[in-house]
């Protein structure tokens, strides 16, 4: 892909995520337009709710768009996907045994203890199912049953965790279903300065292995004969992938399809193989999903929030499927 | 070039060591196409995994310019010997210049961006294989002879003074046999290369091989 090339695309995504996120700042349950002489009210509308939930969006499909590139390309499948694979799924039975936790040793009240607890809790089951799809990954060659087992997997996770919530108190089973569907709408300013720092640290390291990851879309012997430290890449992928899925599933739930979708996406409209460049497009386009599957939630629902994963889930599946049926990727 | 001195090649895990051949002794020199000869099973693809340095040696060393092959760091590997082998690359968008250009990986910066020099390097390689016209076709459409050139150009543009081979011709036809091997022997005494190719083809190599290397049962062998 040439330079100017790039920096058109890249142009392009700015300015339509810039404006989706100027929509999605102005459409909810009340018309910010319509309020007159009361700009403490606009200002609270704007700040306290919806640009917490617009940036939220931002990170959660840009952070999961980039993890299901890395999980591609160090699968060298392109099937593969954090929430697909349960990654997430591994996350979300850690958060549920986390909230149990704490709910039962009295200590939610301290609020920033409680958020980093459940996201390290959330971190570890995300770094545990990753660990166990790179191991059937590298017996098994086949994209399609190592997808499978990603499937089973996440059945698997999601009946411990339905065991979970059997156990804990209504309360909190009402605020885990909630969780569940995935939503952006519950993180505070406060979150997103403890999100921030993780977001940016990940995003400039996965720059860092951008030479690596071109090389081992041959394969590992290649990428190895190529100078590649291939256990080193492998570990930071993992990492990079367990903190970014645990923390984003920590404050959103797991969100489905976007992280599967969106790198497929981008390679299809992109047609680029190069790591510098998919990484810049997956995190744009992952942005622009999630901020459009908001502002999707927000026009069809006035006054109550469909749950953001019925429209990521209805946006993402068809990508899936089309790959699936058309495209001439090397499936074996 | 390659000295090969009392090596024992095999697998090794935590548990045990699998000898796979032992006792082996040979040496090589640059501008010369080598064939490694021998029935399946015999130990040529563990012989040629443990020189571009993927196995350790379970005993003996390999000398590379004088160098031990073990002490050498993965990116020193990298410079001195590049390998083609049967596994299909495909997918992922990749070109056959994406797939050519990967050869410099050794010689770039982290961000894996491509100076004059090296974009000189990828073209001559291409141009070298008669891939210059098919360079912006994705890996996915190529017939299996392509494919195999596109990994030697990739091996050229890597700039390795030894190039390795595990069963190039397992895919191919009659034709496309000869005119590999014709490609090889013209890149060996032009570019002064160490090419070592494995086959089971013994006729086909006895006509381009400069030297052989047989692999026999109970780990005897012979340099002619």
């Amino acid at each position: 892909m040439k330079k100017t090339q790039f920096i058109g695309y890249v142009s392009l995504l700015t300015v339509v995520l810039g404006l989706l996120m100027l929509a999605d700042l102005s459409t909810g349950s009340v018309n910010v337009f319509s309020i007159q002489g009361n700009s403490q009210l606009v200002e609270t509308i704007l700040y306290t709710i919806r640009l917490p939930k617009v940036i939220t969006c931002v990170l959660a499909g840009s952070a999961l768009a980039l993890c299901g590139l890395l999980m591609q390309t160090l699968f060298r499948n392109p099937l593969a996907g954090p929430y697909a694979l349960g990654v997430s799924s591994g996350a979300s039975l850690f958060v549920a045994i986390a909230t149990m936790l704490l709910t039962s040793i009295q200590i939610s009240g301290l609020y920033f203890f409680g958020k980093s607890m459940i996201t390290l809790f959330s971190m570890v089951g995300a770094f545990l199912v990753t660990l166990i799809i790179l191991f059937i990954s590298r017996k098994n060659k086949s994209s399609v049953t190592v997808l499978l087992v990603g499937i089973m997997l996440s059945q698997i996770l999601g009946a411990l965790q339905s065991l979970v919530e059997f156990m804990s108190s209504s309360n909190s089973l009402k605020t885990f279903v909630i969780w569940g569907m995935g939503s952006v709408s519950s993180t505070t300013l406060g979150d997103i300065v403890f999100i921030v720092p993780i977001y940016v640290i990940s995003i400039v390291v996965t720059y860092l292995m951008v030479k690596s990851l071109n090389a081992i879309l041959l394969n590992e012997h290649y990428a190895a004969n190529l100078g590649i430290k291939i256990s080193m890449l492998r570990i930071k992928v993992i990492l990079i992938t367990a903190v970014l899925v645990g923390l984003i599933t920590a404050f959103c739930g797991p969100i489905a399809f976007v992280g599967i979708s969106v790198p497929i996406a981008s390679r299809l409209l992109f047609k680029t193989s190069h790591h510098t460049h998919q990484i810049t497009f997956c995190l744009l386009l992952g942005a622009c999903v999630m901020v459009f599957a908001d502002l999707i939630c927000q026009l069809l629902s006035a006054h109550m929030m469909l749950p953001i994963n019925t429209v990521t889930t209805l946006i993402g599946s068809p990508v899936v499927l089309y790959l699936l049926f058309k495209s001439k990727f090397n499936m074996q | 070039m390659i000295e090969i001195e009392q090596l024992e090649i095999g697998y090794r895990s935590k548990r045990k060591q699998t000898s796979v051949f032992k006792g082996l002794q040979a040496s090589f020199q640059s501008g010369s196409l080598i064939g490694l000869i021998g029935d399946n099973g015999i130990g040529k693809s563990t012989l040629l995994k443990t020189l571009t340095g993927f196995l350790e040696p379970l005993h003996g060393s390999v000398l590379i310019q004088g160098k031990n092959l073990a002490t050498l760091s993965f990116e020193h590997k990298a410079t001195l010997i590049s390998i083609v082998t049967t596994e299909k690359i495909s997918g992922f968008n990749l070109t056959v210049y994406d797939v050519v250009a990967l050869g410099r990986t050794p010689y770039l910066s982290v961000f894996g961006k491509l100076m004059p020099n090296d974009i000189a390097i990828i073209e001559r390689s291409l141009e070298r294989l008669g891939l210059a016209s098919l360079k912006n076709i994705v890996m996915d459409e190529l017939s299996d002879g392509q494919r195999q050139k596109v990994m030697i150009a990739k091996s050229l543009a890597q700039e390795t003074p030894i190039i390795l081979l595990d069963e190039p011709t397992a895919f191919l036809d009659y034709t496309s046999k000869h005119k590999l091997f014709e490609d090889l022997k013209t890149l060996c005494i032009e570019e002064q290369k160490l090419i070592i190719v494995s086959s089971h083809d013994i006729d086909l190599m006895q006509k381009y091989m400069t030297k052989a290397l047989y692999l026999k049962e109970n780990n005897s062998f012979e340099v002619k």
